[in-house]
């Protein structure tokens, strides 16, 4: 799949017009070379474990060290005194347990990391060519390589699971094309299992991403349903609706079965905590920091197509619902920009983050772009290639140059002696936490035996102290002003009853509260960077009980096989089932002696 | 459809925007009472005291400066720690240029929440209302050499390499001398004092457990900041523990867990209680109100005060504590007031001030 060429079901794309205009040579750009440029790019950051320092990746190397040491049993005592890593789709904490054993915790990250990142391109590929022209989708594919969002998902956020599931998701939306048109079973099949493995990857792009990149799609379908040649192979607006709904019911079924414990848990504990600020849900123009975290650095040069992709989107009925696709998703990525969000997700709109939408804007942007790169091309010849690598690369440079200028972390700071302090003698007997710490928290959580009663994932707690505040993590309590403060003095003072022992301090800040609440300075590490506060009363940690809320055993086992399952079936579908199809693309003949010779293609 | 579209996505946009983004300006001259004191008090939230300033009436006598030392703190004070969070107003009196509103603020700070109540005179200036800032003028103590000769008692431990924690001491003997139980409502409470019987000092938290009528535990609390942790020899403590939604009428027994454990200490610095007396304040409420006075010549950021109240037998009858957002500067009194619930003030026979104290300077 990796080293050919896409075949490309699109039967319009063949419009001369994109195909490479007189005097300069635009053709499609091979793949392979696509994917080559993808490890360029981004294999380095990687090696430089770049991710290591964004908000969420520790949190997904905890996930993935608790499934490398027990695969079947979801249960992890580590966070929150106890809680049940059901509430979140595990196939990429999966797949990095699996490669951790290899080559170890923070590699593996990074390994799957850049298999998401590889998987993007092809998928953009396959994605971009249902809307425009082979070339220009090669020019797109190549583009997501360089997407400011992406660079800021993946260097900033961590958010490992968003992109790997996006990159699904678009490998899943030709398929669903082809099945919506042509009625084969083994579209619907590939479809559907990319389907399920993107959701088992992450759940809210199931959830909201699949329908704002599904529908564009669907619509399509039903605009290109008279363009086959051969009339009997025209579908009816019946049969694509009909097909439309067997997919959905089938990819509904499939991720209701592969990521079953999920919904149990989320019934058993529905997601009714108090709304937690985020920046991205902040108004853009207002708040200057959040616009240019969540808005203009993930947009990057693409900020410059935006006339472009309105104009053009408009003009073409085929790329109308690509464009409408695009911009409510844009809109969403807003924030709060605009109301459209609490508008358009009601409740959701406060549990849920807008840097993922924008992300998904700047991929369904890209076939637009895709498109504009090869228009400039041919009009400006080797003045738009430099334009326009430039500009790629500018997006790419601004997005990682402004992670390094604004880290998550004011200071650097080793964990090291934190780590070995719970490790050794009897320390794991109680339970901690860290104030101050930021994303490091995780990185303690995942060596330290120790367990603790914060958490990186507010959807899993369980802990009345924390559900009851709109605050998110204990470590970054005073930045939820009077929730966060409130929050940690309902756990601290319930320190002994959860056996609340140390508390590493890494912010001045909350001293005078442990202070007056009976904790005593004990040792220090880091060059004073960090101080230990300990409470002498403190009992050792009993088990807590969450009782209803623990996997039962064939959960487990659920758990442990069904969503990597789904992607190994995933895989030896588009991997080892080829298929036969029509390439539809016209070829001009007789070819002008000044276009580049046109290379015949096999059918495949 | 294809120029109605752009249109359309442009114009819907910029009307979404628009609804989100266009705001009254926030420098708007205030046209009523409330509405100044709320205006200087949204700054005043977003850290603009600048901008809160320009809703001052005797600007002219009182410097921006000081206004913004009263408001965002200083010294290490627990202002210094604090954002507000809300502030509700009501207007108390008003005539044509004059009025009094109440503020109530609320404060998310180091300690958790911290709430305050000014009485803010608001004054008519042309077709705008501002509000008369009383800036509280620090005491200016003259420079001056204090002697200490406070008692100090060290602890020697036996070395890095032993078992971390391990005290291998007696640890000092408390008592607990006073206990009482009391329902609030839905809630029961349990208050008393603490007694270091030993001859050094001591660190103690007390932990109580309410047992049910058939023998289950109702609930475990712990004294957490309602207490003295640090007792000198001798030295008595007052303590409350707060058990919310367990109703007295279930509880059968309590059992009551004393600790301590031997810490260095000192008897720096004294902090001196003057001017003791309960009143009821604007809002009809009683309070304990005085003034601390800070008699070492080092700086206590962040006060925090302990009242207990006993009836006319003696008995302890309720314990209330409050932070005090100032920092005691040396020989400088900073005034206090802690509530004192209805119930038990009726008999209130004899109360007592107890002062903890937080210092930055002791660990630099």
């Amino acid at each position: 799949m990796i080293s050919k060429s896409p075949t490309f079901s699109n039967p319009t794309c063949a419009n001369p017009a994109y195909a490479g205009g007189p005097g300069f040579p635009a053709r499609a750009i091979p793949l392979s070379a696509i994917l080559l440029i993808a490890i360029a790019v981004h294999g380095p950051l990687l090696l430089m474990q770049l991710p290591a320092g964004s908000y969420d990746a520790n949190t997904h190397m905890f996930f993935a060290a608790h499934y490398a040491q027990h695969w079947f049993n979801p249960w992890n005592e580590k966070w929150f005194g106890g809680f049940s890593q059901t509430t979140y789709p595990p196939l990429t904490h999966q797949w990095i347990a699996l490669f951790s054993h290899i080559m170890g915790l923070k590699f593996a990250y990074m390994f799957v990391q850049l298999i998401a990142i590889l998987l993007l391109p092809i998928g953009m590929y396959r994605y971009a060519a249902l809307w425009v022209d082979e070339v220009s989708a090669s020019y797109a594919a190549l583009g997501s390589i360089f997407l400011g969002s992406l660079s800021m998902l993946v260097y900033q956020s961590g958010q490992l699971p968003t992109t790997a599931a996006a990159a699904l998701t678009l490998n899943a939306a030709p398929f669903f094309y082809d099945w919506l048109l042509r009625s084969r079973f083994l579209d619907l099949l590939k479809g559907v299992a990319i389907a399920w493995a993107a959701a088992a990857a992450h759940h809210v792009t199931l959830l909201f991403g699949a329908i704002l990149f599904a529908v564009p799609v669907l619509v399509l379908a039903l605009l290109d349903r008279n363009a086959e040649e051969i009339e009997e192979d025209r579908a009816s607006v019946g049969g694509v609706l009909g097909r439309a709904v067997v997919f959905a019911v089938i990819a509904i079924a499939g991720v209701a079965i592969v990521l079953w414990p999920f919904w149990v848990a989320l019934l058993k504990n529905p997601i009714t905590q108090m709304p937690i600020p985020h920046g991205s849900r902040d108004n853009y123009i207002l708040k200057t920091f959040s616009g240019i975290n969540f808005w203009i650095i993930p947009m990057g040069a693409m900020i410059l197509a935006l006339p472009f992709i309105v104009i053009r989107g408009s003009a073409e009925r085929r790329l109308r619902p690509l464009l409408i696709g695009w911009y409510i998703t844009a809109l969403l990525g807003l924030g709060g920009t605009t109301p459209a969000g609490k508008i358009l997700l009601g409740r959701a709109y406060q549990v849920l983050t807008y840097e993922r939408f924008t992300f998904w804007a700047t991929i369904m942007a890209m076939p637009f772009v895709g498109l504009l790169a090869l228009e400039l091309i041919q009009r400006f010849r080797m003045k738009a290639v430099v334009g326009l690598t430039i500009a790629a690369v500018a997006t790419m440079a601004a997005s990682v140059a402004w992670i390094e200028i604004n880290p998550i972390a004011s200071s650097p700071f080793s964990v090291d002696q934190v780590i070995a302090f719970l490790n050794r003698d009897d320390h794991a007997k109680f339970r901690y936490i860290t104030l101050g710490f930021g994303a490091h928290f995780a990185e303690v959580s995942t060596y330290a035996k120790a367990g603790s009663v914060d958490g990186d994932y507010n959807s899993a707690r369980l802990l009345p102290e924390m559900t009851a505040y709109g605050a998110g993590q204990l470590y970054n309590a005073k930045y939820y002003g009077l929730a966060g403060m409130e929050s940690l003095r309902a756990v601290l003072k319930h320190a002994n009853q959860y056996g609340l022992k140390y508390v590493f301090v890494r912010d001045r800040y909350y001293e005078p509260l442990l202070a007056f609440a009976g904790w005593r300075e004990a040792e220090t590490y880091d060059n004073g960077n960090v101080t230990l506060w300990t409470k002498e009363d403190v009992p050792p940690a009993k088990r807590l009980e969450f009782v209803g809320f623990t996997p039962t055993p064939m959960e487990g086992l659920m758990w442990g096989i069904l969503p990597v399952a789904s992607s190994l079936f995933a895989l030896f579908l588009v991997l080892l089932v080829p298929e036969r199809r029509r390439v539809s693309a016209t070829l001009e003949f007789p070819v002008r002696a000044t276009v580049e010779p046109v290379l015949l293609r096999e059918a495949k | 459809m294809k120029r109605a579209l752009p249109i359309l996505i442009i114009v819907l946009t910029a009307v979404l925007i628009a609804m989100a983004t266009i705001q009254p300006n926030e420098l708007t001259p205030a046209t009523s009472p409330d509405g100044a004191v709320r205006a200087l008090f949204d700054h005043v939230k977003a850290r603009d005291y600048k901008g809160a300033f320009a809703y001052v009436a005797n600007s002219g006598d009182t410097e921006e400066q000081a206004f913004a030392a009263d408001l965002a703190g200083r010294d290490g004070s627990l202002r210094t720690y604090s954002s507000l969070e809300q502030a509700d107003t009501k207007v108390l009196h008003a005539s044509d240029n004059e009025a009094l509103v109440r503020a109530t603020l609320q404060y998310a700070t180091a300690v958790g929440a911290f709430y305050d109540t000014r009485d803010l005179k608001v004054v008519r200036e042309g077709d705008r209302w501002k509000v008369e800032w009383p800036v509280v003028q620090e005491a200016n103590v003259p420079p001056q050499v204090i002697q200490e000769n406070y008692l100090r008692w060290d602890v020697i431990t036996r070395g890095s390499n032993d078992d971390w924690g391990a005290q291998n001491v007696e640890a000092p003997r408390v008592r607990i001398i006073s206990m009482n139980a009391i329902a609030q409502g839905a809630n029961t409470i349990i208050v008393g004092e603490i007694e270091n019987e030993d001859t050094v000092p001591g660190f103690v938290s007390v932990g109580a457990t309410l047992i049910g009528k058939n023998g289950d535990v109702l609930g475990e609390e712990t004294s957490f900041d309602k207490i003295s942790h640090t007792l000198l020899p001798k030295e008595i403590s007052p303590f409350r523990i707060d058990f919310p939604k367990t109703p007295l009428a279930t509880v059968k027994s309590v059992r009551m867990t004393p600790n301590s454990m031997l810490v260095p200490a000192s008897a720096d610095p004294v902090i001196g209680v003057v001017h003791q007396r309960v009143e009821t304040d604007s809002r009809g409420r009683h309070v304990l109100k005085g003034e601390l006075i800070n008699e070492s010549g080092v700086t206590v950021n962040i006060p925090h005060v302990l009242a207990t109240y006993y009836d006319g037998a003696g008995k302890v009858i309720w314990v209330s504590d409050g932070y005090v957002d100032n920092a005691l500067l040396p020989q400088a009194p900073v005034p206090f007031a802690v509530d004192l619930r209805d119930d038990p003030a009726s008999n209130v026979h004899n109360y007592r001030v107890t002062v903890n104290e937080y210092m930055l300077q002791q660990d630099e």
